[in-house]
């Protein structure tokens, strides 16, 4: 009895030993029962772990696509593609020979890239024959149509030679892309010669005609903070405050313009007229990069904010005066009907105020200024219109605003506009403008696209518990395959093509990022399952627990007698 | 003609005809005032503004009187026409007469929006009105985004577009009601901002949220529609208006002691040819004086001069109209000039612009009073029955007419938890005589559209063309089944009723171009609510049935069974025996001690 039969019993005798009691101890359990007990011990975990467990696992977890994050990040840290632009410049030497035209070219390049120091940003110049030349603007156009074909040509100079000239001098085409460069012919540079000035002047009026572009793409690359060592302060500083005033690119911007009057007069202008004249060219210009809607309204009654700073009369101007730190609280976003149109993409605001004629004429008093924009939302203008005396002695606003009175307003809008839409200051010639505008946007959708495929990489690792539904991978790779092709794009001259690809990886990257199913997550949070199935767990845990830990005292105690007995 | 048509129909008539006078005038900006004070101490303000722009730079988008945000939406969803309503309180016709605009200008309770809207299917139609009802809600600060696929009918026979629709439109009338809504303060300031005066000058100045939501009734509008003159020129033109009738006694009342009080009893005039049989009653007599009051007593504040932007010729700038007797006296400001037109009660009143203006009635004993119309139909929409499971509806129809029958289509849109069973519709005559006649429903009924609910999915859309003979009561009668819902189907406050959307009743009157409209009030509907903290009561008491049983067997499975002094043995050896040893060796060793030191 003492010694054979495993552990049940020794303790029992023991206690027989301890306490001499009449009380008897119960007879050694069957191997038989212990081997049942076991039996249905492990039958209910097999159940639990075999069957209950993957039913809760199966019903419980939530669909993750699974995502690139590699290449996303690679994307966001700027390892998957370095943006590059290659300019290509065509020269048209109508009156050189080609042995000559060969060399200026070569020793122009080799001048452009000695002052070149922003690799990513370089000039390729490359020979035309003059009848090109002469439909250039054909050409752009059809290029335009066609960007598959071949990379855009930024822009075209022509060498005419002209006599009676000390030195070259240049100019600029203001409605085209095409620069003239007139020089001496004494200035033709010999083969031997490796450099001469005419190649110099070449090289420096190109320079100088990208220098902004430059510097702007350099301080977008460089990730807003330094941007091209040579780059003047001041230039730095107008960049910067550009890039942060204007407005986020979009596919479609909405363009609001509104009369608002304290009073009753205007109420009517000729805006139709005004539209026509002064912001459709512009737009039609624009429309490469953007599409533009444009609606109109007319508010009277529109005062200001109760709280916003009243203007004050200055006496020395003869004139009502707003404080420049006022200037924030001028329009009254409260009470003035400025909602955002309806529709995809930004609205950006135009406000033509006349002020009431007690209050006219209304001036910014720092400056003298009558127009002022507001970053990113869009531009006032303050018209004083000339005041016509009534019969009641007093003095009133014209009832209508002709679209001669409207011009200047206009003017300055147009301008706020393309401020707005980040197109650079410099050249003078609006295509060159508008064509540094293209690769500007592109450089930045390209970066804004790869980092919000960054952010949604970091996102989805940091949140176990949101799904990934499979549209969003299908966002994610169509993303990057724009994003790699505009890459490309790029690198082959083709902006236009660039911007394209970078529109459709920016929109898909944005609706992967703001995904609405993503969000769903916090419904139920897992102490709330806990709450509610604690009353079933606990007591079925518990038994289940307690009988395992059992069974495995029971096994280790006979593994320990059996490692004794032998 | 038109004077003849005022006197016979004053009410109704001068407002029809004000309307059209105005509608093809030149101006394209119009507002007008109209003011009737009613029986029972009540007072009718029944403001108008009305815009045209032409549809070219509507289309182009240069809004000058149209409001911006609101053009946009329309061409955003593509909706040709537009109605929408804000409605609080209750119309009593039987004292107050027929409706204000025929009833075309107001809505059921809460809100009711009803559109046309271009599109190639009825699928799209539905996306362009979802869209439709979000940018509302968003401009309206209303609700309206709830007006899902469950609140939206299509109405077949009970609305016509009123505005000039070309014929390539491919027009899907939709309907949608949220019956309740509360519609307050919060609706009324994106309504005045779509006003060119903006509530600053003009009759739009007289706007006040405490006296507008304090009405006894109060509706608000907005309609667009295009207009198309003969020649083709076509304009698209926004109606504007707000309804309300003011209780006199209880606008008077100061802004600093709002509290109703009671009269005192010795200022009660009472019935005195009635028996009391003690000094606290009174049986109030009908005052005998007309109330005194004026324009800055009753909204508050005064007019603002004009809006600026009516035209200054013809009757237009006849913007505030009172309909009293022209013996009664009326007291106005010194600039403004008085107007009495020929019927003996309307005048109205050409005001100089930016000043003030009041208008003061002083107390006068009653001599004639302005006719009042009778309606032309009474209805009234009750749920009858008891449980929780089962209920009717009951529609009662009252002709006065002692000579026509009355032809009308009765509209009802029904929530779908709400099941009618439309074979117990039956119908019950009530002639001259007060004597009760069981007819078939088929009698009274001529035409029925019936669209039946899907759960969960849409409401039922019921139709039902009518005739009421002279002089005679119809009640309709059948019976619904209340659904069960879903747990998460239930409101916050489930216990309160679902709200019904009033019903739509509109009159075919073949004297009248324009359809009367009259609907009922809304209905609350009570339905079976569970105990909300059930599922949780539920949880726990099967867990613990389950673990109970559980607990059972898994015992018997594993436990050793064992006789009674085995198990004392054995107890010894558990922890709990153990425990159980060490506590009395503990106590026996105390023990010990005590006797010890004794």
């Amino acid at each position: 009895m003492m010694t054979k039969t495993g552990d049940q019993e020794s303790p029992a005798s023991a206690s027989q030993v301890d306490q001499p009691s009449v009380k008897r101890a119960p007879p050694p359990e069957t191997p038989a029962a212990v081997q049942t007990r076991f039996r249905v011990i492990a039958a209910f975990w097999a159940v639990i772990i075999f069957l209950g467990f993957p039913i809760w696992w199966k019903t419980t977890s939530i669909y993750r696509a699974s995502l690139p994050i590699e290449e996303m990040v690679d994307w966001a840290d700027g390892k998957a593609c370095r943006p590059v632009f290659p300019l290509e410049i065509h020269l048209a030497t109508p009156s050189m020979q080609s042995f000559e035209a060969q060399h200026l070219l070569r020793t122009t390049q080799h001048t452009l890239d000695d002052l070149n120091e922003f690799a990513a940003h370089h000039l390729r110049l490359k020979l035309t024959n003059g009848s090109t030349t002469a439909h250039n603007s054909e050409d752009s156009s059809e290029s335009v149509k066609y960007p598959a074909e071949t990379a855009d040509t930024a822009l075209t100079v022509r060498l005419l030679p002209q006599d009676g000239l000390a030195g070259p001098w240049s100019e600029l085409h203001a409605a085209t892309t095409q620069l003239d460069i007139f020089y001496p012919p004494s200035q033709v540079p010999v083969p031997s010669s490796s450099n001469s000035p005419l190649s110099a002047f070449i090289a420096a009026e190109l320079q100088r005609l990208y220098g902004e572009e430059k510097a702007t793409i350099a301080h977008i690359l460089s990730g807003n903070t330094a941007g091209l060592d040579s780059t003047s302060p001041q230039l730095a500083e107008d960049i910067d405050r550009r890039l942060r005033r204007s407005m986020k690119y979009a596919e479609t911007y909405h363009l609001s313009f509104s009369l608002f009057t304290p009073g009753s007069e205007p109420s009517s202008w000729d805006i139709e007229a005004a539209v026509n004249e002064y912001v459709s060219p512009l737009l039609q210009a624009l429309s490469p990069i953007s599409n533009f809607t444009v609606d109109t309204q007319v508010q009277l009654y529109a005062n200001f904010a109760p709280t916003a700073p009243k203007p004050e009369y200055d006496e020395s101007e003869a004139a009502w005066t707003l404080k420049k730190e006022d200037l924030s609280a001028f329009v009254n976003a409260a009470e003035w009907p400025l909602n955002p149109s309806i529709g995809n993409g930004p609205t950006i605001n135009f406000i033509l105020y006349v002020p009431d004629p007690s209050q006219s004429p209304l001036l910014v008093n720092e400056n003298r200024a009558s127009s002022w924009m507001i970053p990113q939302w869009g531009g006032v203008f303050l018209l004083n219109p000339p005041l016509s005396n009534t019969e009641q002695g007093g003095r009133s606003n014209p009832a209508h605003l002709s679209q001669d009175s409207l011009g200047p307003a206009f003017m300055t809008f147009s301008h706020q506009l393309l401020t707005l839409l980040g197109t650079p200051s410099t050249p003078a010639s609006l295509p060159l403008r508008l064509q540094t505008s293209i690769r500007i946007r592109a450089a930045t959708l390209l970066l804004s696209a790869s980092a919000t495929m960054g952010s949604l990489a970091r996102l989805t690792e940091s949140l176990p518990s949101i799904p990934i539904p499979a549209t969003v991978a299908t966002s994610v790779s169509t993303t990057l395959s724009h994003l790699s092709a505009s890459c490309v794009y790029l690198r082959e001259g083709r902006f236009g093509a660039a911007l394209a690809s970078a529109r459709v990886a920016e929109t898909e990257a944005e609706r992967s990022f703001f995904e609405k199913s993503m969000v769903g997550q916090v419904y139920f949070p897992d102490e709330h399952k806990v709450a509610v199935y604690l009353p079933l767990l606990g007591p079925i845990g518990v038994p289940l627990v307690v009988g395992l830990l059992k069974e495995l005292k029971r096994i280790a105690g006979r593994r320990k007698a059996k490692g004794t007995a032998s | 003609m038109r004077v003849l048509s005022l006197l016979s129909l004053p009410f109704v008539a001068l407002i029809l005809s004000l309307w059209s006078s105005a509608a093809f005038a030149s101006s394209d900006y119009h507002e007008h005032l109209l003011l009737q004070p009613l029986p029972q101490s009540s007072l009718l303000a029944s403001f108008n503004f009305r815009s045209n722009t032409s549809q070219q730079s509507f289309d182009q988008q240069h809004f000058r009187y149209l409001p911006r945000a609101l053009g946009q939406i329309l061409q955003h969803a593509h909706t040709k026409e537009l109605h929408l309503r804000f409605t609080t309180g209750r119309w009593d016709a039987e004292s107050w007469g027929p409706r204000p605009w025929n009833g075309s200008k107001e809505g059921g309770t809460g809100v009711e929006l009803w559109a046309w809207i271009d599109a190639p299917g009825d699928e799209e139609a539905f996306a362009k009105w979802i869209t439709l009802t979000q940018s509302l809600s968003g401009l309206f600060c209303a609700s309206l985004n709830f007006v899902d696929s469950t609140r939206t009918t299509r109405p077949v026979v009970s609305f016509e577009p009123s505005g000039d629709h070309s014929a390539a439109d491919q027009l899907h009338l939709l309907h949608g009601t949220l019956p309740g809504e509360v519609v307050c303060t919060e609706n009324l300031t994106p309504f005045l901002k779509l006003l060119p005066c903006k509530g600053k000058a003009g009759i739009s100045s007289l706007f006040d949220g405490h006296k507008l939501f304090d009405a006894a009734w109060q509706s608000m509008s907005v309609d667009i529609q295009p207009v198309c003159s003969a020649d083709g020129e076509c304009v698209v033109q926004i109606e504007q208006t707000v309804d309300m009738v003011l209780d006199i006694d209880r606008s008077k009342r100061s802004r600093s002691n709002p509290i109703p009080r009671p009269v005192p009893n010795e200022q009660l005039v009472c019935d005195t040819s009635k028996p009391y049989n003690a000094d606290d009653t009174c049986y109030p007599l009908e005052k005998a004086n007309d109330k005194a009051w004026s324009l800055t007593e009753i909204f508050g504040r005064s007019l603002n001069g004009v809006c600026p932007l009516t035209d200054s010729d013809g009757s237009s700038d006849q913007s505030v109209c009172l309909r009293v007797p022209h013996e009664r006296g009326v007291f106005i400001s010194e600039e403004a000039d008085e107007i009495k037109k020929e019927d003996g009660f309307t005048r109205c009143f050409k005001l100089a612009p930016s000043v003030p203006f009041d208008l003061s009635i002083p107390q006068q004993p009653v001599n004639t009073e302005v006719p009042l119309d009778e309606p032309v139909l009474y209805a009234e929409r009750t749920i009858v029955g008891h449980g929780q499971e089962r209920g009717g509806m009951r529609i009662i129809f009252g002709n006065p007419s002692n000579t026509s029958a009355v032809d009308f289509i009765y509209f009802e849109s029904l929530p779908w938890f709400l099941r009618p069973y439309i074979h117990t519709l039956h119908a019950t005559i009530t002639g001259h005589d007060g004597v009760l006649r069981k007819v078939p429903a088929s009698e009274i009924v001529k035409e029925t559209y019936y669209r039946p609910a899907i759960d969960r999915e849409r409401g039922t859309q019921l139709e039902l063309a009518l005739s009421v003979p002279a002089a005679s009561t119809v009640t309709l009668t059948y019976d619904f089944e209340k659904a069960i819902l879903r747990y998460t189907e239930y409101p916050p406050d489930a216990n309160r009723g679902f709200n019904v959307a009033p019903a739509v009743i509109r009159i075919l009157d073949k004297a009248h171009n324009a359809p009367i409209y009259i609907r009922s009030t809304s209905l609350l509907l009570q339905l079976p609510t569970p105990d909300f903290s059930m599922p949780y009561n539920v949880i726990i008491l099967t867990s613990t049935v389950i673990a109970l049983a559980f607990g059972t067997i898994f015992n018997i499975l594993v436990r050793r069974v064992v006789s009674l002094d085995e198990a004392a043995a054995l107890g010894a050896q558990s922890l709990k025996g153990r425990v159980l040893g060490k506590l009395v060796a503990i106590r026996d060793r105390l023990r010990g001690k005590g006797t010890k030191v004794e």
